[in-house]
């Protein structure tokens, strides 16, 4: 038709006919776009799915996965050696307090020889005199004198001998407990301090390691969605495809529309019939505009959240898993250097306790060596006492002084063994102490701190698999971002074309009023025009060129004066039918 | 690899029909409509082809027919990728030789399931 004999109806109609013609070229362009960018942006998804996959194979490898035992491992054998250490050094501090008291009983007991020899010493001047006195009778005394001497000088010697050396035990031992009594409770908060930050940091390697074994659940969840979004993406882009086709089947109606309201000669109106056929063709149309502006919307909303799900998996942990293991690997590593160096306190501990200790053992030797030299010693003064009674019965009544020395001497080897059944009381404690810091000391040994190594040994082992893991992941991290960076210019890309479709959508509203306004001035200037067409007429004329169910389904809903909504159409897509 | 050819005048369309059908490891080709899509298949070789129904120039009826008469292409499977879900037209597709029909939208997975499975 030509502008010389067109109508106001015509006219209006052409318009919203050139109006929907710019909606199909400018979405057909934002449609465009937007798929490039789709495509670059699945590829990219591709990528991240790819280098994420890599860091999942990584963290599913056994040597990480071991890692976690062996610091649990770890974990026990320090405590076991914290604790037993403790232990053993409580133990110390009794053992040399008890230690203290058996060396003021020695005190006591070379104390008391010291005073019998004293008495032995004075035994032998009285039996000099006598002898003396006694001229050469008293020849037999003569040896008796001179045993008494010697023996005397040897008891001397060897109680000055252990009263030196228990004197100088007694400062050792002093300055032990003094150094313990200071030591241990530093030692205890040493050790409990390293046991709560070990249980610290197992607990954060523990939750760490929790969440590196989701990993690859999470992964396989994520590659899950993304299929599944990209699915959504493919279905909701031939969504313009079909509504691409319903608009230019709306373009054909609106022509035989026009053509059904103008007549021939501008100054004629067309017959009623054909003004009701333009009105219900019009209703139909409004109808179908409205159901593609619905289309267009959930398929240009599926397309968003689609792209929307894609990112978000971008920005989902599993990104993060990289930093993660590396955060792992550096805590664990700080704590094994903590163990270490407890480890290293506690030899060199060790060792200044054994240095100190030793010298109990020298004391028992000692004490063995006095109690050998006192046994002989109350064997020979045994023999004294016997050799000066039978010499002070040949005497007779001469030798009544000599009687007393005799006595003199029995009474001193009685008290003598009295004191050496003490000396040997004291030497079982003595013994016995040796025994228990053996015990106590084994702890400090090196078999026992070989647990302790084997443990670490096996920690450092996994930590250096663990450390490589993390210099992977966080490697695959870094090209992860890279490719996040890309897939947020395409994000870009995707927001622009996504706003050039929702002023298009815009567009379709302005249409549907005009149309409205249309087919209202036709109800005013034609009274029960809604009720004058053939419904068979109709649905030829304007079915002819459909090609979906949905344009059907809209046309007998607009005859019926009923809607029809072509709501999730989009949603899945449609399966194949094998002929 | 094994080469598709998809037919239709919607340039979407097609980018979405390659898109599925590379990621799953097919080489294909592209035709704007029914005449293009027959003078591609007598210049190479495909192992599947999927065309509109609608579309300029030629329709995919009259595609399938003469693509049938070529040399080669007697049982090489052909699936309809169209908005069209009527009873009718589908009995011409089948008619005409179409191995299957596909109404808009199509479901990626399920075309790639269809598509694995026709050129085993």
């Amino acid at each position: 038709m030509n502008s010389d004999n067109s109508t106001p109806a015509s006219c209006g109609l052409e318009k919203v006919r050139s109006d929907l013609q710019w909606l199909l070229q400018t979405t057909e362009e934002a449609v465009a776009a937007l798929v490039n960018s789709f495509g670059e942006l699945a590829k990219e998804t591709d990528s991240l799915l790819h280098l994420a996959s890599a860091i999942v194979d990584c963290v599913e490898d056994e040597c990480v996965r071991s890692v976690l035992p062996s610091v649990q491992a770890l974990g026990v054998a320090a405590k076991q050696f914290v604790s037993e250490r403790l232990k053993s050094t409580s133990g110390i501090l009794n053992t040399v307090t008890a230690e203290a008291e058996l060396l003021s009983q020695l005190s006591q007991v070379t104390e008391s020889q010291a005073s019998i020899a004293l008495k032995i010493k004075i035994l032998n001047v009285h039996t000099k005199i006598e002898v003396a006195h006694l001229g050469t009778v008293g020849v037999g005394f003569d040896y008796l004198a001179r045993d008494l001497a010697d023996f005397s000088r040897a008891l001397t010697i060897s109680t000055d001998e252990l009263t030196n050396h228990t004197n100088r035990h007694r400062s050792a031992n002093e300055m032990t407990q003094s150094v313990l009594s200071i030591e241990l409770p530093h030692l205890r908060e040493q050790l409990a301090a390293v046991e709560f930050s070990l249980m610290s940091a197992l607990d954060v390697l523990d939750s760490g390691l929790t969440r590196l074994s989701k990993a690859p659940a999470q992964f396989k969840n994520s590659a899950e969605e993304i299929t599944a979004q990209v699915t959504g993406v493919v279905v909701a882009v031939q969504g313009h495809d079909i509504t691409r086709q319903q608009l230019e089947h709306v373009q054909e109606a609106l022509e035989v529309i026009s053509r059904k309201l103008d007549s021939n000669d501008a100054s004629t109106t067309a017959p009623i019939s054909e003004i009701a056929c333009g009105h219900a063709g019009l209703s139909i149309q409004i109808s179908q505009l409205k159901a593609i502006r619905e289309a267009f919307t959930e398929w240009a909303s599926q397309i968003q959240a689609c792209v929307g799900g894609i990112f978000r998996i971008s920005a989902s942990e599993l990104v993060g898993v990289g930093p993660l293991v590396l955060e792992q690997e550096q805590s664990m590593s700080a704590q094994l250097l903590n163990i270490d160096s407890i480890e290293r306190e506690c030899k060199s501990y060790g060792e200044k306790l054994r240095s100190t200790l030793d010298g109990i053992s020298h004391l028992s030797e000692l004490v063995k060596e006095h109690i050998q030299k006192s046994e002989s010693a109350r064997n020979r003064l045994r023999l004294l006492t016997f050799n000066s009674i039978v010499e002070a019965s040949h005497l007779g009544a001469k030798a009544d002084a000599i009687c007393v020395i005799a006595n003199g001497i029995a009474e001193v080897s009685v008290e003598w063994s009295k004191i050496s059944e003490r000396s040997g009381a004291a030497l079982q404690e003595i013994l016995s102490l040796s025994d228990r810091i053996n015990g106590v000391m084994a702890t400090f040994s090196q078999a026992s701190d070989e647990n302790l190594q084997k443990a670490q040994n096996k920690t450092t082992t996994g930590l250096k698999d663990l450390r490589s893991a993390a210099s992977f992941a966080v490697m695959q991290g870094k090209r992860i971002e890279t490719v996040t960076d890309g897939m947020w210019t395409r994000s870009k890309e995707i927001e622009r074309a996504s706003e050039l479709l929702n002023s298009c959508f815009g567009r379709i509203d302005t249409v549907v009023n005009v149309l409205e306004k249309m087919k209202f001035d036709l109800e005013a200037d034609h009274p029960g025009v809604k009720q004058r067409y053939d419904e068979a007429e109709i649905e030829r004329l304007f079915s002819a060129t459909y090609t979906t169910q949905a344009e059907r389904e809209v046309l007998r809903s607009a005859l019926n004066g009923t809607t029809f909504s072509v709501a999730q159409q989009y949603a899945t897509g449609n399966d194949v039918e094998l002929f | 690899m094994k080469r598709i050819l998809t037919v239709d005048d919607s340039a979407s369309v097609r980018q979405m029909v390659c898109f599925t059908l590379q990621k799953a490891g097919y080489e294909v080709a592209e035709a704007v409509d029914g005449k293009d899509g027959v003078d591609k298949v007598g210049i190479g070789k495909f192992d599947l082809i999927i065309t509109d129904l609608n579309m300029p120039n030629m329709d995919g009826i009259q595609l399938i027919t003469a693509v049938r008469k070529l040399p080669g292409y007697s049982f090489v499977p052909i699936l309809m990728l169209t908005t069209e879900s009527q009873a009718e037209k589908k009995d011409a597709g089948r008619k005409a030789g179409a191995t299957g029909w596909i109404v808009k939208p199509f479901n990626a997975d399920q075309l790639v399931a269809a598509v694995q499975k026709l050129v085993k």
